[in-house]
């Protein structure tokens, strides 16, 4: 029980809040991506810590992070294709507007 | 004490290609030409736009600077004068040197003025460019080093410089350091004729002399790269090894400087057309062919 | 036990949970995607603190360049980019307020209160970690990172074909009648 594990599980807690907060409540597409980045963030400063705390011979810990900085990039990278495909045919990327599909 | 003695070559280092830009430009070789326009540049008053984002304002210069410093601290100039021998030290000169992009979008939101912010973005769109024309063949050199360690790459070029190993990353890697420094025939981002000065049109003053100090050290930062991974850094036959480290940075820089003069600028399009649809297999052939070698000779 | 290495853990890891505020409470769209690569510098340094040499290095490199691409799609795409308008910009404020906080709590809540073991002192050297994290990459990984790859060209190919723009039906019938 070191106080750097758990000021960094802390800190990666933080982080997941306040991205789970401006996920949920922002009305625009890209600081919706930027909370799902912040969550990632939080997500990853987890595993490091447990990595160099736990276990920092067995390096599948740090392939993990790998992967998931992989799947951050590119989730952004599809995101931004579909806000582009979506301002294009609709003039803006407002949540509040996307409610075709609601009936 | 290592650190002092790096940072004091690096600046006569800075110097030197100060007086190196304006013999190139301007045809005359005056020795206390840099001295003079800095102390003019920090007497001069220093304009504020209006309504400027003061923070951007105010940091990207700094930022610039900062940044570049960083970066020319994984430089070996001996083996034993570098200031931080971090066992990442290529990757780290990489992500430095990221820094220049957030420092020059920055100063081009910064000033609240049109093409200071054309300028930020089209700095982004060059670097889009040619990002991994850097990384890629930093991985062919870093195959052939069996390290990402500066040092132990710039060792095991004892046999073969890499210039010979592996031309066309050094190619590609020369062309993407020119594209980094912003330099002619890349110079969109601070474009004299088109954008009226792009992202340093609105600095004046003493920010104006922080901007463009962080330029050179990043000309020089990039050229000493080009050294320590293409040109064998330190190592020749009879002077000294820092002697000769210089001897080659202000020679790739002279280069770097020269070309700018007989090539035209080449236009953003046509840069990421050429970047992506030819340099980018050609990096991927690079790293190929380096393969191929390293397991064919011993 | 406070050394060095918890003073820093602790100053970085408040700065990027600063950082993390100040994306959603500042008006102006640039200095939030700023604010968020810098929140991410300092989940960069962390990594370096803890001594993981290569994925803090990794992770500074990426997140400069992904957040200024960020910041050029929120000028494009964001009604007020420079803030000088403050406008508001939130839906369901109160809920997700909640949300947030009982996650927060929760996992707070985890982290202190269950018994993790026994904690290690010493790590490998950081080139031995990079050359041990290469062989485990090429080794016992081989399929997650061959997977990772593949994931990586689908990703490329989708975005670009949903981002590109279709030709217009007039340089369409112009093209076959040139062939």
């Amino acid at each position: 029980m070191s106080v750097e594990l758990v000021w960094a599980l802390i800190t990666g807690a933080a982080l997941f809040g306040v991205g789970i907060y401006g996920a949920l409540s922002q009305t625009n597409l890209v600081m919706i991506m930027m909370g799902v980045e912040l969550i990632l963030a939080g997500a990853l400063i987890n595993l490091v810590a447990f990595w160099r705390y736990l276990h920092p011979d067995a390096m599948s810990g740090q392939m993990f992070v790998l992967i998931v900085m992989t799947v951050m990039a590119l989730e952004m990278a599809v995101g931004f294709g579909v806000a582009i495909a979506r301002f294009r045919s609709k003039g803006s990327v407002e949540m509040e507007e996307a409610a075709e599909l609601k009936e | 004490m290592t650190t002092l003695l790096v940072l004091l070559l690096l600046a006569v280092g800075v110097y030197c290609v100060a007086v190196l830009e304006a013999w190139i430009t301007s045809g005359r070789f005056r020795l206390a030409a840099p001295a003079y326009s800095a102390m003019a540049l920090l007497g001069r008053e220093s304009n504020i736009p209006r309504k400027p984002d003061l923070l951007f304002f105010e940091v990207g210069p700094v930022v610039l600077l900062v940044a570049t410093l960083l970066a020319a601290a994984v430089i070996p100039l001996s083996p034993d004068l570098i200031i931080t021998d971090l066992a990442t030290g290529a990757l780290f000169l990489n992500a430095a040197l990221a820094y220049v992009l957030v420092a020059l979008i920055m100063a081009g939101w910064g000033p609240n003025g049109a093409y200071a912010m054309i300028g930020g973005w089209r700095f982004l769109g060059q670097l889009v460019a040619y990002a991994m024309l850097i990384v890629m063949p930093i991985t062919a050199v870093a195959m052939r080093a069996e390290s990402l360690a500066t040092t132990d790459i710039v060792v095991s070029q004892a046999g073969l410089w890499n210039i010979v190993y592996q031309p066309l990353g050094f190619i590609l890697f020369f062309v993407a350091a020119m594209g980094l420094a912003f330099l002619p025939p890349f110079d969109l981002p601070t474009a004299k004729g088109e954008l009226a000065g792009g992202v340093e049109a609105e600095y004046s003053g003493v920010r104006l002399a922080v901007f463009r100090l962080g330029r050179m050290v990043l000309v020089i930062t990039l050229a000493a790269a080009t050294v320590t991974f293409y040109l064998g850094g330190w190592q020749g036959p009879w002077f000294a090894p820092w002697l000769w480290s210089a001897i080659k940075i202000l020679l790739v820089t002279a280069v770097m400087l020269l070309i700018g003069r007989y090539v035209p600028r080449i236009r953003e399009a046509h840069l990421l057309a050429w970047c992506w649809k030819l340099g980018i297999p050609l990096a991927l052939l690079n790293i190929f062919m380096v393969g191929i070698l390293l397991v064919v000779i011993p | 036990m406070i050394t060095g290495q918890s003073i820093f853990i602790g100053f970085f890891g408040v700065a990027a949970v600063w950082f993390g505020i100040v994306v959603f409470r500042t008006f102006s769209m640039v200095r939030s995607a700023i604010a968020l690569l810098f929140s991410q510098t300092a989940l960069g340094a962390m990594f370096l603190t803890m001594q993981a040499e290569f994925l803090g290095v990794l992770q500074i490199m990426m997140m400069a360049t992904e957040m200024s691409i960020m910041a050029f799609f929120m000028v494009m795409f964001m009604m007020d980019p420079g803030g000088m308008g403050k406008m508001e910009m939130t839906h369901q404020k109160r809920l997700s307020l909640i949300v947030g906080l009982v996650s927060f709590v929760g996992a707070v809540a985890i982290a202190i209160f269950i018994d993790w073991g026994p904690v290690a002192t010493t790590v490998a050297d950081t080139a031995q970690q990079t050359k041990a994290l290469g062989l485990e990459l090429l080794g016992r990984s081989m399929l997650v990172f061959e997977m990772a790859g593949v994931t990586i060209l689908t990703a490329m190919i989708a975005a670009t074909s949903v981002a590109i723009q279709p030709l217009p039906l007039s340089a369409i019938k112009h093209k076959k009648d040139r062939v």
